[in-house]
């Protein structure tokens, strides 16, 4: 059973991709500052969003708790692959009435093991990676649970429109990428 | 629908930039763990250009998108910027793709993977890294020159020296951190003032981790790496090594679970991922309670013994036999540990056969009682002798290869490490391929002596007309130390009991009427010297960071210390194999390389031979003071000489494979040793040793007088007097603590300053099983408080003369143990991982330390704590932040297969 809350709204304005884009009416590509984080006054998450495509994953009555749906983001390269799955208990990031749609890219940020078929429904967790075991909590924004990857397992943003479920961009560096958008 | 507003606390970059064709590369190795992997490091003007993506087109000699497996990938952890000869450059530190040794193709753990966050950045969290000399005035930390601190710590050092004698000046110093340092430690502490009271980060004395191997006559680091994928049976006591020492696991040990089938016997209290791995792998998982291994060990030889698997070949070649045994085996003629152990008679055996008498009448040999000692299934202890040493099928030996780390060692020092050194003999461990028994190892080698160890000085008088070391923590207890050089350790926080140690420094620092109300330097001397003649001491703490408490609490002079990175150093990991760590950036503010710091502090007290120019200097003068052990370097500087270069520099040229210790010299050639004992080896220069070679007994035979293999006694009765007053009694359960993959560094990087694993550890964990948490209402998140209210402290006791009076209940008996509270705080993690009955929690967290509640009573026979054995109970206390939270903290189980 998880009993778990998502965390509360943080102080500051934390804008989503959609937000920047309407409210500064253009097309803008450059740095969106999402939130500020405790104890770290002064870091903030910089993520260019407003570069990352938008791309359309499918609809959140079509998911089924535990059975992931595979797609490719942010474009259609080898590292690209990834996972939209419906965990069935409330995550970090997760969409959705439940909170619970959540969606990563499939490279162990260790050594570039695929997490393809790895993922363990009855512990919302993805592993441990064929490589060298690496685990990661899809709860958890893909923290590393036990492991050797120096990276979380890198989120790929998630806003649903109605019932469309729409990738919006990525947390994290993809494995064996230098720039997400420059493969 | 919204988006979820939570945000990872950890927010890498989406880009990193790639370091150009013609960036420079300078090679290192990981600080942290004792595998020491090799990593390259790239620097390049911050400014830019950076690298492309084409092969041709970087420094990295890859092309982008890296695929799996290529090695070479360059995440955001592993980028940093820092200042070097006061510019500003980028710095990518990989682990090295092109590496054959160690880590090949470039495998790392987490923790080397994020090595550059440890590179000092005035706009990362460590900017806080100490960067000037300071002095304690009006209770604040006030920075002052070089000069005055130095001044003033060696005016009160010889004032100390001089009124109270050399063992009221105390060291407490890292064991490890690169010959360099730790040669002019040492040469200080016992060439320059000769002073006992002395103690390693981790021991309260200069004392041996596994003396009981030693005994016996096995060197604790005979492997090689290679050994590990060799064995057809490996058996892991008291760690799990891809939770510490993650590239030994992934790269060696994998490879002949891979290859060949290899099987695993895994003695450990919890069933951590590679344990239910290796279960998986038809492998088999000994969960033993905390300090019942000796008795387990007996069982599985008794049963080896019974069914005569024993390697009869090895152990009528190598075993001693009594006239042997007679005619001084031991380790030296006077006063050394082995003679007082044996003194009693309590462990020398005649030969095998008396060996073997002994091991079949005792009780606890019996399955059956070890079993019930140590809480598991009797047929485990038949199946474990079986794995280990049935011949197969036509009548070939099983290949065993035995390793140990602290849950071994640090639960029943002498006794375990005894017992588990006596397997190894009878499985014919020992030189061979695939066959031997070693340390798995915490931290890496780095520890050199710059002269001895005056162990006549030590008052602890002991049965037998022997001395024990200085135990230092009770020397300080004991209100005997006027001035406490601290270097590179929390010292409190690491020692057992740590709470009563915390009450007794602040006492002496803090809570004495003499603190200084003005810089001025008289005043400073005066004040000081006034303090330690009321019975009070002074501290001085040199460090990379401030530490609470010895630095930010207790410390009167702070300085500054350069690290890894920051100076060339040089050291050893636990296949022996030495390594240049290169400097590749400007060390904060004033701080300079502790072996320097030494030097200017030896010179003002007035003490020869601290001229040394640069490391390289000391590096050279410490060559000779590794003759003959397992780390002997000499011939580098030989060869260095005749070859008109720097040692170091030559060792540079070696890159990230470096050479195997001991190195030999054959004409100009540099012979290295892949395994101790190897007595098969055929590569020595057939005129013996000659010139600067020393071919010390250990390279191919074993460590003792004879050259042969002491059979030990391993007889419960000595501990059972301890192990029943530790073991938990009411609603107590066994409390014990170790290392995770992720937490390395204790004092001051992974968890202090690193946001990609405080998100992961935010907080000190407790793991507990399930059926426990339940009875006590504990959920996983919950904040829990673990406290003892029967923790035994050894006061004193310096003066021994019947046997029983060192045991624990003659002590107790004579009132030298108080009893005393301790407690430490937890956020529960509820889980199958840990056996029913024992809670789990991190070795060291700084700010709710285990040790609170850790014995400060050490083994009797060789003055090691016990770390991995307390008790206490459990209660809830509320909920941590981290229950409902998704940015920090897992609580998933960690054995997920």
């Amino acid at each position: 059973m998880n009993t778990r809350q998502p965390d509360p709204p943080r102080p500051g304005a934390c804008l989503t991709r959609r937000s920047f884009l309407l409210h500064s009416g253009a097309a803008v590509t450059g740095t969106v500052l999402l939130c500020n984080i405790p104890g770290f006054e002064g870091i903030s998450l910089a993520a260019e969003l407003a570069s990352y495509p938008r791309k359309r994953l499918g609809r959140l009555s079509e998911l089924k708790d535990g059975e992931p749906v595979w797609f490719n983001y942010p474009d259609n390269s080898q590292n690209s692959g990834s996972m939209l799955v419906k965990l069935g208990v409330p995550a970090g990031g997760g969409i959705g009435p439940d909170q619970d749609v959540v969606a990563f890219n499939l490279l162990c940020p260790h050594m570039g093991g695929v997490l393809h078929g790895a993922y363990k429904a009855a512990d919302q967790v993805i592993g441990p990676c064929p490589f060298h075991q690496s685990c990661f909590d899809l709860t958890r924004h893909g923290m590393i649970i036990t492991g050797h990857a120096t990276e979380s397992l890198p989120q790929v943003l998630l806003e649903s429109e109605g019932d469309d479920i729409h990738a919006t961009g990525l947390i994290g560096l993809i494995y064996g990428h230098s720039d997400n958008l420059r493969p | 629908m919204p988006t979820n507003q939570s945000m990872p606390f950890f927010q890498p970059r989406d880009k990193v930039p790639v370091p150009p064709k013609n960036a420079e590369v300078l090679t290192t190795c990981c600080d942290y763990c004792i595998v020491a992997c090799g990593y390259k490091v790239y620097r390049w003007p911050a400014d830019g250009p950076h690298g492309g993506l084409r092969k041709d087109q970087n420094a990295l000699g890859r092309d982008f998108p890296i695929g799996p497996m290529q090695g070479n990938w360059l995440g955001p952890n592993q980028f940093t910027q820092a200042l070097h000869n006061g510019k500003l450059h980028n710095i990518a530190i990989v682990a090295d793709g092109d590496a054959s040794v160690v880590n090949p193709n470039g495998s790392h753990s987490i923790r080397g993977g994020c090595i550059a966050q440890k590179v000092y950045n005035e706009n990362k969290p460590t900017k806080d890294r100490l960067k000037h000399p300071m002095i304690r005035i009006n209770d604040v930390l006030t920075p002052v020159s070089w000069d005055l601190a130095l001044d003033v710590a060696a005016e009160i050092s010889k004032h100390v020296i001089k009124r109270y004698g050399e063992d009221a000046w105390a060291m407490k110093y890292f064991s490890y951190q690169f010959f360099e340092n730790t040669y002019a430690l040492t040469r200080l502490a016992f060439k320059s003032i000769n002073t006992p009271a002395v103690a390693q980060h981790d021991h309260p004395s200069m004392v041996d981790s596994t003396p009981g191997m030693t005994d016996i006559g096995y060197d604790k680091f005979s492997a090689s790496y290679e050994d590990f994928a060799l064995a057809d049976c490996i058996v892991i006591s008291g760690t799990d090594p891809y939770e510490s020492k993650s590239v030994l696991w992934n790269e060696w040990i994998l490879q002949g679970i891979k290859t060949h089938q290899a099987k695993l016997v895994m003695i450990n209290p919890r069933k951590t991922i590679k344990i239910a791995y290796t279960e998986q792998c038809g492998g088999l998982h000994l969960d033993v309670y905390p300090g019942s291994d000796t008795a387990v060990h007996m069982a599985i030889e008794r049963v080896i013994l019974e069914n005569g698997w024993e390697d009869r070949e090895f152990i009528d070649r190598w075993v001693a036999n009594r006239w042997e045994t007679e005619s001084g085996f031991g380790q030296g003629t006077r006063n050394l540990p082995w003679q007082w152990r044996t003194t009693w008679g309590h462990f020398q055996v005649d030969g095998f056969e008396d060996w073997k008498g002994w091991i079949l009448s005792q009780e606890e040999s019996d399955p059956e009682v070890a079993a019930r000692i140590a809480g598991i299934d009797p047929r485990k202890i038949y199946q474990a002798a079986e794995m280990m040493a049935r011949p197969k099928p036509g009548g070939e030996r099983v290949k065993t290869t035995i390793a140990l780390e602290k849950g071994n060692y640090w639960s029943n020092n002498y006794l375990n490490t005894v017992s588990i050194g006596t397997l190894g003999v009878i499985l014919g461990c020992g030189g061979r391929p695939g066959r031997v028994i070693t340390r798995l190892g915490g931290h890496q080698r780095g520890g050199r002596s710059g002269g001895s160890y005056p162990a006549w000085k030590s008052p602890y008088k002991i049965p037998g007309r022997r001395r024990h070391r200085l135990d230092l923590d009770r020397w300080v207890e004991a209100g005997h130390v006027r001035f406490a050089y601290v270097v590179g350790t929390t010292w409190i926080q690491a020692m057992c009991g740590s709470q009563a140690l915390a009450d007794t420094i602040g006492k002496h620092t803090r809570g004495n009427a003499h603190q200084l109300r003005s810089g001025d330097r008289q005043h400073i001397i005066d004040t000081l010297k006034n303090r330690v003649d009321s019975g009070g001491m002074v501290i001085v703490n040199q460090d990379i960071y401030l530490i609470d408490p010895i630095g930010s609490r207790f410390a009167d002079i702070v300085l500054p210390a350069a690290t890894w990175g920051e100076a060339d150093f040089t050291r050893c990991n636990g296949e022996r194999r030495i390594r240049l760590y290169s400097k590749f950036y400007d060390p904060p503010g004033e701080a300079k390389p502790d072996w320097q710091i030494v030097a200017m502090l030896a010179r003002k007290m007035g003490f020869d031979g601290y001229e040394w120019q640069e490391a390289n200097d000391v590096f050279e003068e410490s060559c000779r003071f590794g003759r003959g052990s397992s780390t002997d370097y000499n011939v580098l500087r030989t060869v260095a000489r005749r070859r008109g270069i720097k040692a170091h520099d030559l060792l540079r040229s070696y890159g990230t494979t470096g050479l195997q210790c001991p190195l030999l010299l054959d004409g100009d050639k540099i012979i290295e040793t892949k395994r101790l004992h190897d007595f098969e080896r055929q590569d020595l220069p057939l005129t013996g040793p000659a010139g600067i070679s020393v071919q010390d007994k250990k390279i191919m035979s074993f460590s003792t007088q004879t050259g042969k293999l002491n059979l030990l006694k391993s007889p419960w009765r000595l501990w059972a007097d301890f192990y029943e007053f530790m073991r938990p009694r009411g609603d107590e359960l066994w409390v014990t603590n170790g290392r995770v993959n992720e937490i390395w560094q204790s004092g001051f990087d992974d968890t202090e300053r690193r946001p990609y694993i405080q998100q992961r550890w935010p907080d000190n964990f407790l793991e507990i099983h399930q059926d426990d948490a339940a009875k006590r209402g504990i959920e996983s998140g919950d904040r829990v408080v673990i406290e003892s209210k029967r923790v035994p402290v050894q006061k004193d006791f310096n003066l021994g003369i019947k046997d029983d009076d060192m045991w624990f209940s003659g002590l107790m008996k004579r009132h030298h143990i108080e009893i005393v509270t301790g407690s430490f705080e937890a956020v529960a993690i509820v889980t199958p991982v840990v056996k029913k009955g024992v809670v789990f929690t991190n070795y060291l967290d700084k700010g709710n330390p285990a040790n609170s509640i850790t014995p400060r009573v050490p083994d009797p026979l060789t003055l090691n704590y016990r770390f991995k054995l307390s008790s206490g109970t459990v209660t809830r206390i509320g909920e941590s932040p981290y229950k409902h939270s998704f940015a920090r903290m897992s609580f998933k189980r960690r054995n997920i297969v």
